[in-house]
């Protein structure tokens, strides 16, 4: 297995992790509503996010910089991933802004908490995203004789 | 997939049984980019191609064939 598959496995473990631990805390800890009051609650969230951003840096990006690592088959499956990646962070995008603008239409008002629910999931959906298409990348090209 | 074929497996051996990760390694690729280029699943960029054919010493020609 390529060092960039190996990752990509690894990257989508480590946010499939990510978006649980995620989901578990902020429905545990009482969702939006819990959020403005709870600064214990605002921690927690702050260091899942920074956490996620450092771990995504760490397995995709630091430990693949020592030379022979990734060639140029590699930097072609993950050239061809990002723009994967930038179709689904466009449509999770897309679709946070028509489910917002629909249920807080009335109000004209939105909680502020939404700033981080949208990065946070806009960050899994990229991270994913990259991960899983780089491992389709891999089958695919081992796949076409 | 452009119908381009190569003699690596055989100039391996040819080259004293050389390895799979030697050979990468002398190229400045991976072994899985060998194993994808002896198996006919992928096409190197020209950089690579010369890489490998000076690895072995030979002509580009003696690598790649255009069929």
């Amino acid at each position: 297995m390529a060092p960039l598959q190996k990752r990509a496995w690894w990257g989508l473990g480590v946010g499939l992790a990510f978006t649980i631990a995620f989901v578990l805390v902020f429905f545990l800890m009482g969702g939006i509503e819990s959020f403005d009051t709870d600064s214990n609650f605002r921690l927690i969230i702050n260091v899942l996010w920074i956490g996620g951003l450092v771990a995504n840096l760490v397995i995709m990006e630091l430990t693949l910089r020592k030379p022979g690592m990734v060639d140029e088959r590699d930097r072609m499956i993950r050239d061809r991933a990002s723009r994967a990646q930038w179709l689904a962070t466009i449509f999770a995008l897309a679709a946070w802004v028509a489910v917002l603008n629909e249920v807080y239409q009335e109000t004209g008002l939105i909680p502020a908490v939404y700033l981080y629910v949208i990065f946070m999931s806009v960050l899994i959906v990229s991270t994913l995203a990259q991960c899983l298409g780089i491992a389709i990348g891999y089958w695919r090209a081992n796949r076409n004789a | 997939m452009p119908r381009i074929s190569n003699q690596i497996r055989r100039l391996r051996f040819d080259h004293g049984e050389m390895t799979q990760e030697e050979l990468a390694q002398r190229a400045g690729c991976t072994r899985q980019t060998i194993i994808a280029l002896e198996q006919g699943k992928y096409v190197p960029s020209i950089e690579l191609a010369f890489k490998i054919a000076q690895a072995f010493g030979v002509s580009l020609e003696e690598v790649f064939q255009y069929e």
